[in-house]
């Protein structure tokens, strides 16, 4: 199986449909567009704002994605429709087993020290990751390496013990760090990288800056002389949108009304979704929450349709899946059979009462993050009657609550993932931070995901995820309620740039590299 | 020693003034709102209708509605019960700890004063906003820990004053005859002292009366008071401000609310100081 420069048929049949669908693909900048950009010099420093850098070293990155990736990149990238596309290898090729992957490196290419990349750096990398690296997507796949080589400088073999599916998508995430960086034998401190950008005066929580990378492989990127990033943790970023201290930022749905009444702001969405849940504690569920019927009133009194409409009003779409409507993995029979499409209050009565629960003598315990869409949990669960307990907690307080499994039902949201294993994996019973949903634990579950992971054949891996799907939909361990596109807000003197699959904010073929200043503000 | 306490009688003042009356009538109402308001509004305080959301007053939901579609006038009265609830109890457990571990220190002598003001004075030296954040970060989100988190947070603000208001005492010839008649420090404190100087104790919970509804206000507002569907003023303020353009009447109801009552407890604990210090003659 070759792959160069082409999409795979995945890619194709992937995420583009659904957003197509919701008309939300924009304009992205090609390789080829980037070539023949014009000479003209950079200008401006592009001020933006999208989450937070928890550590300088990619490698052991906890966070996101959005910051790092402007200085670091990887032989992978995904494209808006959800394809791989080659980025710092130029292509690839898979062997029949689906076992061995063999990259030839981009020629070319320079660190920031201005050394030539080779496939002894790569091979370095994803040694470190192997080695030194515990938790996180990579882990998993990591564990499966049977031998990594660089037979020579533009080729690079990854041996796997067993196929594994979504490894290109997950090198997506590989960064590549050259090994004389400061701190690689412990915590990288000063990420020498090949992006379009360097890495920069960072100030943690306030602000990151990135100057431009003269020597970057891509010609006449970037646009700009540098861009700087506002680390704060801002509740409503369209102030400093709407007063222009900020070019680009994450905004939340409640805002897009106002946002999109000022004519300086432009309004872009996401190309994969944030999708929302409720789950049930699985791992250590207390009674009455531990029969099934229980879980299927609760289920009944969720007014899914208000609630989309009440988190991302016009871009919400109501399903059952973990896959957005016309997404490859999402099924449109599974959908139309959703029992909870619409909530339905006596029934979700009548089955309390066939379990024989007294939800006035039941105390249910609701874990959440600070946000008013866990008050519509919390509404629903005592409309039938529970003696509700809600702790609404931040980040870290969550994440340690979850972990202790003494509570009942948690209500909350997912972002946007390289590919559709990385919300499987959550419901696997050795998956990293399963807290949110609910800690399940199905070895059949694993099994079909463990299955579907190997097949090298599409179809058959997608057959396998919804097999596993409908246990999750059967046993009731985690609710789906919809999707929605994050929007992103721009103001109108940025030109080039649009937001890409993933939060990353940069990729072969758009992102902030392909962005322009057209005006000062 | 035995008998009636000896209580030097307050200094009297003229008439008790406009505004003292007037912070008296916002207080007396409020109370009433407090206490027969739920029962006096029909709707749900709780009750979400999201299609509704946001939606301005009308002749049925006089404050209108907010971003859950809940009604605000509901949410503000079982609020005023929920945020009095809050700041008396901080008071008092302020009012309990605070005057009551630093007078029995001062009876004690000077090393266990010097021991409980030396921790007072450590706490004291945090903004009282602060600390309270601080313990409930550590104690985690509810009433309990809120009013636990307030209290302390008020306590050594407390015992300043009664100190103060002990060290003056304790200079009195009264206090010197009760000891002479062989009452224990902690006796002569309760028996005699205490009478002496409630007056400034309450004039200063009536001062942290209103300091503790505004803290807890504000630690509701970071998301540390009470969960976040309780109606409380804070959490009503923190869940509206987001929509203020949308629905300015829902964060304006909570914040005229909580300057209105803030501005009672000012007017009458200002009139309560001036009334009760017994020594402000003598400094006049």
């Amino acid at each position: 199986m070759t792959h160069a420069m082409t999409p795979s048929r995945r890619g194709l049949l992937g995420g583009g449909g659904a957003l197509a669908a919701l008309g939300l693909l924009a304009h992205v900048p090609g390789v080829g567009a980037a070539q023949a950009a014009d000479a003209a010099p950079r200008a401006g420093k592009l001020k933006v704002a999208f989450l937070g850098l928890d550590t300088a070293d990619p490698h052991r990155h906890t966070g996101s994605i959005a910051v790092q990736q402007v200085y670091v990149e990887t032989l992978t990238s995904i494209a808006d429709d959800g394809t791989v596309k080659p980025f710092l290898a130029t292509g690839w090729e898979i062997s029949p087993d689906g076992k061995r992957y063999s990259f030839t490196i981009r020629e070319g290419v320079r660190f920031h020290n201005g050394r030539l990349l080779t496939a002894g750096d790569i091979r370095a990398n994803a040694m470190r990751v192997r080695d030194q690296v515990r938790g996180g997507w990579l882990s998993a796949p990591m564990k499966l390496v049977e031998s990594l080589e660089a037979p020579d400088d533009r080729t690079f073999v990854m041996t796997m013990k067993e196929p594994y599916g979504p490894l290109l998508n997950l090198l997506s995430e590989l960064w590549i760090v050259a090994p004389e960086s400061d701190g690689w034998a412990q915590t990288v401190r000063t990420p020498i990288g090949t992006g379009p950008f360097r890495f920069g005066r960072w100030q943690p929580n306030v602000t990151f800056e990135a100057p431009a990378f003269a020597d970057y492989w891509q010609p006449g990127l970037p646009h700009v002389e540098a861009v700087e990033f506002s680390l704060r943790d801002i509740d409503d970023l369209s102030l400093p949108l709407r007063a222009g201290d900020l070019h680009i930022a994450r905004v939340g749905y409640d805002k897009l009304e106002s946002v999109r009444a000022d004519e300086n702001l432009e309004v872009q969405f996401m190309k994969d979704t944030t999708w929302w849940f409720w789950s049930f504690n699985n791992r250590n569920p207390r009674s009455p929450f531990n029969d099934v019927r229980v879980r299927q009133a609760v289920a009944y009194m969720l007014d899914k349709p208000a609630f989309m409409r009440f988190v991302a009003g016009q871009a919400g779409v109501v399903t059952n899946q973990m896959a957005a409507p016309g997404q490859f993995f999402w099924d449109k029979a599974m959908h139309d059979a959703d029992r909870h499409a619409r909530p339905n209050h006596d029934r979700a009565r009548a089955l309390l009462q066939e379990a024989g629960v007294d939800p006035a003598k039941t105390p249910c315990r609701i874990v959440s993050w600070q946000n008013s869409y866990s008050e519509i949990a919390v509404e629903a669960m005592r409309n039938l009657g529970f003696q509700v307990e809600h702790l609404a907690l931040d980040d870290i307080g969550a994440q340690r609550r979850l972990g202790q499994y003494d509570w009942d039902l948690a209500p909350f949201a997912s972002g946007p993932r390289a590919d559709i294993f990385l919300r499987f994996i959550r419901l696997m019973s050795d998956g990293p931070n399963v807290g949110l949903w609910g800690g399940t634990r199905d070895p059949e579950f694993d099994r079909l995901v463990h299955q579907a992971i190997a097949v090298v054949d599409l179809n058959e891996r997608r057959r396998l995820y919804l097999a596993a799907w409908q246990r999750v939909l059967d046993n009731y361990y985690t609710v789906v309620i919809g999707h929605a596109p994050e929007p992103i807000v721009n103001r109108r003197e940025v030109t080039g740039y649009a937001p890409g699959f993933t939060w990353g904010q940069h990729r072969v073929d758009g992102g902030l590299a392909f962005a322009k200043l057209t005006a000062r503000s | 020693m035995s008998g009636a306490a000896l209580v030097i009688a307050p200094t009297r003042r003229a008439g008790p003034g406009l505004g003292f009356m007037l912070g008296v009538a916002i207080l007396g109402l409020t109370l009433l709102v407090a206490v027969f308001g739920p029962s006096l509004v029909a709707a749900d305080p709780l009750m979400q209708q999201i299609t509704l959301r946001n939606t301005p007053p009308d002749a049925l939901h006089w404050l209108g509605r907010d971003h859950l579609g809940r009604d605000v006038l509901a949410r503000l009265v079982a609020g005023t019960r929920i945020s009095l609830a809050a700041a008396f109890g901080a008071t008092l457990l302020a009012l309990g700890v605070g005057a009551g571990l630093g007078l029995i220190a001062e009876a004690l002598g000077r090393w266990p004063a010097l021991l409980v003001f030396g921790v007072f004075d450590m706490v004291r030296a945090m903004p009282s906003i602060l600390l309270a954040l601080t313990l409930m970060v550590a104690l985690g989100i509810g009433m309990g820990p809120l009013v636990l988190a307030l209290g302390i947070a008020f306590a050594p603000h407390m015992a300043v004053v009664a100190r103060a208001a002990w060290r003056r005492e304790a200079a009195s010839g009264y206090v010197a005859a009760a000891r002479v008649m062989g009452a224990s420090p902690v006796a002569t404190l309760f028996r005699h002292v205490v009478p002496n100087i409630a007056g400034a104790l309450v004039t200063q919970a009536a001062i942290i009366m209103p300091r503790a509804i505004t803290t807890e206000s504000v630690l509701s507002f970071f998301g540390l008071g009470v969960a976040p569907e309780t109606p409380s003023w804070g959490r009503m303020i923190a869940g509206a401000t987001r929509f203020a353009e949308a629905a300015p009447h829902a964060v304006a109801a909570p914040v005229v609310a909580l300057c209105v009552v803030t501005l009672g407890f000012a007017l009458v604990g200002d009139r309560l100081r001036l009334a009760l210090d017994p020594l402000r003659e003598q400094r006049r």
